[in-house]
């Protein structure tokens, strides 16, 4: 098959931008969507042509490298999967393809369809985690917890940090990202010392990289390749406000 | 060049339960205030980079963490499906320290050393525990307690799991620490940097060159120790289950300095992989083998059946691996399901397009517990392999077909982690040490993180309390040699300037060493893959195409590095597959057989570690061999029938 | 803690307060169209209704009312405006296509205009006050209620204001419609916006929430079509007869006693 593709092309983080078109021909329908692309910048490679800047890396659905933004919606119109999971035979052969970055202020692009999402990192530091150091760790089993909780808290600790959620928010909002790391926690009694804290110091460095707030479009949900819940973002908000009481 | 290493193990003395403990106590500490002083280079952020920069960070040392992604998170760790072994013997089956020690051995086909195996027993219950306590969530019991299953190699279930993401959750809990210390001031991160060459100072690993991968920059960054937790190399076979970044350039670059590269050869290729369908694909995908738990693997006993596997009978269909080993059954260790798979596709039994593929069929364990508990079980599994494949393994078996996965072989390094270079440590899959010929299933992510909490702590402090290293800063001279000596390479390899991509010489090396230095390796394909090897080296060097700048996000010129490195590494491979010729584990050399057709070791020559010293380009690398004594698993014949 | 000097408060307590707002705001809707039914029940409960509003508790309730009702919607109206202001400065560059994804996305035209239905509605509050509360009272007269008291006329206010013009039925028809389409994604938006929603629930709530917009949309729009419609049934200078002894309007205006 053969599809015609409209690809984000910029240089650099203060270059202008603009689609342009390319055609990949000679498709096999079981190939995956970057391998299309690695196809189209073999040719463009071999012609001593730049290829398209794009990232991927477990090529699995599993280390939240990749992300397009494919014909408008973040990792493709699929669903439930990550754009190294799309498969060529969802498309119609002589189907046009328009393929752009993840696009928000806090994930600044550098180059083509490669952007930073280190803000990502920068909000875990602040407590996606529980401070517990390495060595001072009571037996597993001596603390049993509920299988719905743990079921739960793993439904949330899903999220592999892609940024889809943020890029298909209108409001570029990274709420669903935040609220799935800290609903994680409220479901685990280790989680529970730091709970509030963590809620708190959490939002404010989300805020402070720049990311828009939500609007409850639950866009995120539906672009999410892990199909992580927007009850998650509700959970924040209520961690949140509870964090404010007690605080208070 | 540098001294001739002699390959000390440095191994306590002791009965081999008491040598880490006791060791522990024995090695030297640094004093919490001097800690500080200290810097340390952590290079990579997986299992074993993750949480040593962690637990470094948390005992107060100065530690910078580099990584090739964009964020420490993504490292290949994450993409690890089915679990992590732990001798906790909740389940009440007989499981134990010494079994797990045990089983470790003998899966590794006894070519692992027994000392470094037994601490990896010892603390695997410490993972647990510090895991649980951060916070992964683990699949638990009703009544609230872990919950365990089981994997190829052992008869007892001890296998952690959390979901089909084990890997990531448990990355996440040392990406999550890191990230503390990061906060904390105590790790500096640096991510999208490529290791490209490591500075020796007075003998002693003092430094890293990298590449920073956004705008180009060669930048220099120095330290009292460098711990290489970069992986393993089995994208050497372009086609293999590792993500597409991964390589082996950090370690290949400090073997051309002086650390010995050990047993290369032991590559292993996991059985459960979903089949390759064409040319173009970039790289295989794993199912993981807790699969093997529930599915049973089959293909028709007649040759050339080409029925739907629903219409083939029941008496026409070969349970080959339960009739073959009927003690474990579809449980026996990776390289022997392997290897079978691959027997039976050879003998023209295979089923697929390609015929290159075997069944796995879900069929009985459905019909027994139900579409939910299977569902339960491997839901997101099923759900994969139906997306990739377009068949629905809940109505018609699942085909899958080996696959390269992992390497056992890695920069040698002695008990403390510490490689031939003074002061340079290797972590995790980066080093050879505890899996021998063969890695039993779920033990990958077990050692990364042994190495990282749990044993580098000591070790490393124990190495700077003794040598007290000098201070050293990136104005050093050797730091601007090296940095230009990378330079210098780049440049050489922009300057081709030919009509060939990086990725079609990968993929044509890559076709050699899955034909010859695969899952079955000859004298005759092992001579034709080191004739073959300068072959497509030389084209590189000639043809290379690399356009773009090198002081830019530049992919290409980021392949090229790898592939080069690639073509030097999978020549010394094949060289340490010939000189080997015994089949053990993973490596199954085809002149070494029974009368059954099953691996013969042979223990009597080649109980060793073969371990690479680098002479020079040029010239032939020098094999060192580090006799291995088992005192206590007396080698046997690996039986699993 | 967070600083409420912070100039950029958190992300998460304005849209509590959005939600927060919002949802009181819906509360008072609904309070309100319960009232404006009273309309039916003819000229003397409608009055006596809306004497009682303004005498209850000596006429504190309603002035506290009034402050809090205009707090809320200030407030309302500023953390859910800044909402907007955040999703201009985050996404600097736009994508140059946009498709919903669909599956669970509760994106829609009503979630994606808020601020302009909101900001409309903005200008139909100003425009129904000052037709209603602020018109000139006097010039409506009163009426005598059945124990007697004096009220203010205001069913002659009110159904006069839309049988005189249809423009202005078809005004609050307009008015309606926005208000509905601000509620569809609203009222669920403002649940969730405050924490209230389990995943069990999300589904339940969005389309209860959707239905809710709709009644409380035709429920306040149904009332300047029927006067509108029906003259003979609402006349501005209708009289009620006490002497019939109407059983059930007594009962009613009884529900408002002259505070």
């Amino acid at each position: 098959m053969n599809v015609n593709l409209k690809i984000w092309r910029q240089a650099g983080p203060d270059a202008p931008g603009k689609l342009v078109d390319y055609r990949v021909e000679d498709i096999d329908p079981s190939q995956s969507f970057l391998e299309m692309l690695d196809k189209l910048n073999e040719t463009l490679v071999k012609k001593g042509q730049e290829p398209v800047a794009f990232e991927s890396d477990c090529r699995e659905g599993i280390c939240g490298n990749c992300g397009l933004v494919i014909n408008g919606i973040a990792h493709g119109s699929k669903g439930g999967c990550t754009t190294c999971e799309i498969r060529m035979r969802q498309y119609n052969d002589g189907d046009t393809i328009t393929v752009e970055p993840f696009r928000a202020k806090a994930f600044p692009l550098i180059k083509d369809l490669v952007v930073n999402r280190s803000a990502f990192d920068r909000i875990m530091s602040k407590g996606g985690y529980v401070a517990v150091n390495a060595g001072s760790a009571q037996d597993a089993n001596l603390q049993p917890i509920h299988k719905d909780k743990a079921e739960a808290a793993m439904d949330a600790a899903a999220c592999i940090g892609c940024g889809a959620c943020v890029a298909a928010c209108p409001n570029a909002s990274a709420s669903l990202f935040v609220g799935a790391k800290i609903s994680q926690f409220t479901w685990l009694p280790q989680g529970q010392v730091e709970r509030g804290s963590r809620a708190l110091k959490m939002v404010k460095q989300m805020d402070h990289e720049g990311f828009g707030d939500c609007s409850n479009h639950a866009e995120c949900e539906a672009v999410c390749p892990k199909e992580i819940s927007i009850a998650n973002i509700s959970r924040m908000r209520r961690e949140f406000t509870k964090a404010l009481f007690a605080r208070s | 060049m540098s001294k001739k290493p002699t390959l000390d193990s440095k191994i306590p003395e002791g009965h081999i339960s008491e040598k880490w403990s006791s060791h522990k106590f024995n090695m030297k500490l640094v004093n919490p205030a001097n800690k500080r002083k200290h810097k340390v280079i952590v290079v990579g952020t997986g299992l074993a980079g993750g949480s040593a920069a962690a637990s470094l960070g948390e005992l107060g040392y100065q530690v910078q963490s580099f990584c090739i992604q964009d964020s420490p998170r993504r490292a290949h760790s994450v993409a690890a499906q089915g679990g992590i072994n732990a001798a906790k013997n909740y389940q009440n089956d007989g499981d134990s320290v010494y079994r797990l020690f045990y089983d470790t051995v003998k899966g590794g086909d006894f070519r692992a050393r027994e000392a470094n195996v037994h601490r990896l027993a010892e603390v695997s219950t410490n993972i647990i525990d510090q895991c649980v306590a951060q916070g992964v969530p683990f699949a638990r019991e009703y009544g609230g307690t872990l919950a365990n299953r089981s994997f190829g190699g052992a008869q007892v279930s001890r296998t952690f799991y959390a979901r089909g993401q084990t890997g990531q959750q448990l990355l996440l809990g040392a990406y999550g620490s890191l990230m503390r210390q990061v906060d904390e001031g105590n790790v500096e991160m640096f991510s999208r940097r490529e290791m490209l060459d490591l500075v020796i100072v007075n003998g002693k690993a003092r430094g890293i060159i990298c590449r920073n991968l956004v705008t180009g920059e060669i930048e220099k960054y120095a330290a009292d120790a460098v711990l290489l937790c970069t992986g393993g190399y089995s994208t050497v076979f372009y086609l293999s289950t590792n993500a597409v970044n991964c390589n082996p350039t950090a370690a290949w670059r400090c073997y051309k300095r002086g650390a010995a590269f050990a047993n290369p050869c032991y590559t292993q290729i996991h059985p459960t992989c979903i089949p390759r369908f064409g040319e173009t694909q970039s790289k295989l995908t794993l199912m993981s083998e807790s699969l093997r738990n529930d599915g049973r693997v089959w293909v028709p006993k007649r040759k050339g059946d080409d029925r739907k596997p629903e219409d083939i009978p029941e008496a026409e269909r070969d349970y080959y691996l339960e009739t073959k080993y009927p003690a474990f059954g579809n449980l026996v260790p990776r390289d022997i399901a392997s290897r079978n798979a691959k027997e039976v596709c050879d003998e023209g039994r295979g089923v697929g397009p390609t015929g290159y593929a075997v069944y796995l069929d879900f069929g009985d364990a459905i019909q027994r517990l139900g579409k939910d508990v299977i569902s339960q079980r491997y839901g997101n599994l099923f759900a994969m392999y139906h997306e990739i494949t377009g068949d629905d393994p809940y109505e018609t078996p699942m085909m899958i077909y080996p696959a390269p996965h992992y390497t056992m072989g890695g920069l040698w390094v002695d008990y403390n982690l510490m490689t031939t270079i003074d002061g340079l440590f290797a972590l995790g899959e980066a080093n050879f040490s505890d899996h021998g010929a063969n890695r039993l299933g779920a033990s990958a992510l077990m050692q990364g993180l042994a190495d990282g909490y749990f044993v580098i702590p000591y070790t490393l402090g124990n190495y700077l309390a003794t040598e007290k290293p000098e201070e050293v800063t990136t104005e050093a001279p050797e730091f601007d040699e090296v940095a230009k000596e990378v330079q210098e390479g780049i440049e050489k390899l922009m300057s081709i300037k030919g009509s060939t991509t990086a990725d079609e010489i990968h993929r044509k090396l890559g076709n050699i060493m899955i034909d010859e230095v695969g899952m079955s390796r000859s004298e005759e394909g092992l001579k034709k893959a080191l004739e073959e090897i300068p072959k497509i080296r030389e084209q590189f060097f000639k043809d290379l195409c690399i356009p773009g700048d090198t002081k830019d996000y530049n992919k290409e010129l980021e392949k090229a590095g790898r592939v080069m490195d690639f073509l030097d590494l999978g020549e010394l491979m094949a060289r340490d597959a010939l000189e080997r010729p015994e089949s053990c584990g993973g490596h199954f050399r085809v002149e070494s057989q029974d009368e059954e057709g099953e691996a013969k070791r042979d223990d009597e020559n080649l109980c060793h570690v073969a371990a690479w010293w680098f002479q020079g380009e040029g010239n032939l690398p020098e094999r060192l061999v580090e006799p291995l004594d088992y005192e206590y698993v007396k080698p046997s014949n690996r039986s699993y029938k | 803690m967070i600083n409420l000097k912070d100039p950029g408060i958190s992300s998460v307590f304005k849209k509590l307060l959005t939600g927060f707002t919002g949802l009181s705001l819906v509360g008072f809707l609904i309070a309100h169209l319960i009232g404006n039914l009273t309309l039916f029940a003819g000229p003397d409960v409608f009055n006596a209704y809306a004497r009682f509003l303004h005498h209850f508790m000596h006429g504190m309730f309603i002035r506290v009312a009034e402050v809090g009702l205009l707090a809320f919607f200030v407030l309302h109206i500023w953390s859910a405006l800044s909402v907007q202001y955040s999703k201009r400065k985050a996404r600097p560059s736009q994508y140059e296509v946009n498709t919903y994804a669909g599956g669970p996305s509760k994106r829609s035209f009503h979630s994606m205009y808020m601020a302009i239905s909101g900001l409309i509605l903005l200008v139909f509050i100003i425009v129904h006050l000052i037709h209603f509360k602020y018109a000139d009272h006097d010039a409506v007269g009163t009426m005598k209620l059945e124990n007697g008291i004096e009220a203010v006329n205001v069913y002659k206010l009110v159904v006069s204001s839309f049988q005189g013009n249809f423009g202005y039925v078809l005004f609050y028809m307009l008015a309606m419609g926005v208000l509905c389409s601000h509620l569809m994604h609203g009222i669920w938006s403002a649940i969730q916006s405050v924490g209230l929603t389990r995943p069990s629930t999300i589904p339940f709530l969005h389309t209860a929430g959707m239905a809710l917009a709709i009644a409380l949309a035709v429920g306040f729009f149904l009332l300047p079509l029927l006067i509108f419609m029906m003259r003979g049934t609402f006349d501005p200078e209708a009289v009620p007869d006490y002497s019939s002894g109407h059983a059930a309007l007594t009962s009613l205006t009884s529900f408002f006693p002259a505070a």
